[in-house]
């Protein structure tokens, strides 16, 4: 795309760059540190076909720093030129090289070359940011782990081989971290959570 | 500082929201989200120069910089007293540069930024402490190298940890390790609570608020989530003890609470009060309006 006539695509951020920054980072942090309860996230406009919720956790995470994968559906010129614009951040190609992914229902049967960080460095792994349609309605799982108190059931939307491809790339403390949004809401999976996929099976 | 005492300062101008610009805001709020997701793992992160020397909670307070929001309500404490220069100059900070509302009273405030202690009052989930740290490595005075310890932690290689608590036992017949004490987070990472009592230790476990820890010198941050279990090491014939006095706070008469030790004349005469300066001040007033 050509940078010159990219303006076309452009549209409004955050209303407030700093307090909607900040508004939306305490809803993500409090996502990931309970995992399974649903915050909200209402500070962003819908940016094409990405949703309030998933374009405001762009918005308050990426910069020059930060490496971004797209999945094929988000990654249009008008998509590209606003995080060009509002974030800056490089898109990348190789998923390896990522270190926050766009993703959609339909890229979730195979996580394999994401960067789920070493053991040494656990902290430098790619964050996905998955859009779903709802946040409810699917199976019933039980998820266990920091953040929860005793057992919590949520119930994701999500195809059984999501659950197999986190299991395939978490060694505990390597993992990817996972965001769901969907509308004005997310919800938070981190690493550290056990996700049992009924009553004995551990995933 | 009492409540009355507490006057509005201006907001400056000049500054960004809460003195941090956005972009390193964002590269902390990054760090605090992998800290969460490896409760107990270091998160390095580039530690900026504020405007205190190192030592000061430099640390805790890029951390609170980069969560605080305007409806947020800061407590900040020092050795369990809200009114000591450290405590009153942090919040004045904060008060001035993003002109946030502060508080004393424990229940009220939403970011309690603490050196040293854990509130007596319970705290909720709708609260987020963040402490100052100094050095943030538990296995520093074992063994001085980055490279080393880094490894250690990947390889859950901790038995080092026991020794030392073992040659406390060996050397005073007892684990004389009374602050800094190390916990294991979720089962997985050893880590140093921050000097904080270890009195205060079994307030870390399966606790509603979600804690986060911040060393500015070292450049070093993490986190404990809610509801996470935290356990402090111990033998099995040596369990796991926290302080007790046979004293009760002077002021207030708290038998719970973790006591300061005051020299009150030249024959040495010692009182004990509260070192939560609010704690004993909310008991202070129930008393009071008992009394009426």
């Amino acid at each position: 795309m050509n940078a010159a006539n990219s303006s076309q695509w452009l549209q409004p951020a955050f209303n407030d760059p700093v307090l909607d920054a900040q508004t939306s980072f305490r809803s993500a942090l409090k996502a990931l540190a309970e995992p399974g309860l649903i915050q909200p996230l209402n500070r962003a406009l819908a940016l094409e076909n990405l949703q309030p919720a998933t374009y405001a956790l762009c918005l308050a995470f990426l910069d020059g720093d930060t490496p971004l994968w797209l999945a094929p559906r988000f990654d249009t010129p008008a998509i590209r030129a606003n995080l060009a614009f509002h974030c800056g951040c490089p898109i990348v190609a190789e998923r390896e090289l990522a270190l926050f992914a766009l993703l959609d229902e339909s890229e979730l049967t195979d996580l394999s070359d994401f960067d789920n960080g070493s053991e040494r460095y656990p902290d430098q792994s790619c964050t996905l940011l998955i859009q779903l349609d709802a946040l409810s309605n699917g199976a019933a799982l039980r998820w266990r782990g920091p953040g929860i108190k005793d057992v919590r059931s949520v119930e994701l939307p999500l195809p059984a081989v999501f659950w197999q491809q986190r299991q395939a790339r978490s060694a505990f403390p390597r993992g990817l971290d996972a965001f769901f949004a969907a509308g004005e809401q997310v919800i938070g999976l981190p690493r550290s959570t056990r996700v049992l996929l009924n009553a004995e099976e551990a995933a | 500082m009492n409540a009355q005492a507490q006057t509005q300062y201006a907001t400056e101008v000049g500054y960004n929201f809460a003195y941090l610009d956005e972009q390193t805001k964002r590269m902390i709020r990054r760090g605090l989200l992998k800290a969460v997701a490896v409760p107990g793992y270091q998160v390095p992160f580039g530690g900026r120069e504020m405007p205190l020397p190192y030592g000061w909670g430099t640390g805790g307070m890029q951390l609170t910089a980069a969560i605080l929001g305007a409806d947020d309500v800061l407590k900040v404490i020092d050795q369990g007293a809200d009114d000591t220069t450290n405590a009153v100059s942090i919040r004045r900070f904060f008060a001035r540069t993003a002109g946030v509302k502060t508080t004393t009273r424990t229940p009220e405030a939403t970011v309690i930024q603490t050196r040293h202690r854990i509130p007596e009052t319970a705290l909720s989930g709708d609260q987020i402490m963040v402490y100052q740290v100094p050095i943030p490595e538990p296995l520093r005075f074992i063994e001085p190298s980055e490279t080393e310890t880094r490894t250690m932690h990947a390889l859950e290689d901790y038995g080092v940890m026991h020794v030392k608590l073992y040659e406390d036992i060996a050397t005073f017949g007892h684990i004389a390790t009374s602050y800094a004490y190390p916990v294991t987070v979720d089962e997985r990472y050893v880590m140093d609570p921050s000097p904080i009592p270890k009195f205060d230790n079994p307030k870390l476990h399966m606790s509603p608020a979600l804690m986060l820890f911040g060393a500015g010198r070292e450049k070093r941050l993490y986190a404990v989530p809610p509801f996470t279990r935290v356990v402090s090491l111990d033998f099995a014939d040596h369990p796991f003890e926290i302080q007790r006095w046979d004293e009760c706070c002077a002021f207030c008469g708290s038998q719970d609470s973790y006591l300061d030790e005051l020299i009150v004349d030249d024959a040495g005469t010692k009182r004990f009060v509260c070192s939560d300066t609010d704690y004993c001040m909310q008991r202070r007033d129930l008393e009071e309006e008992g009394e009426q």
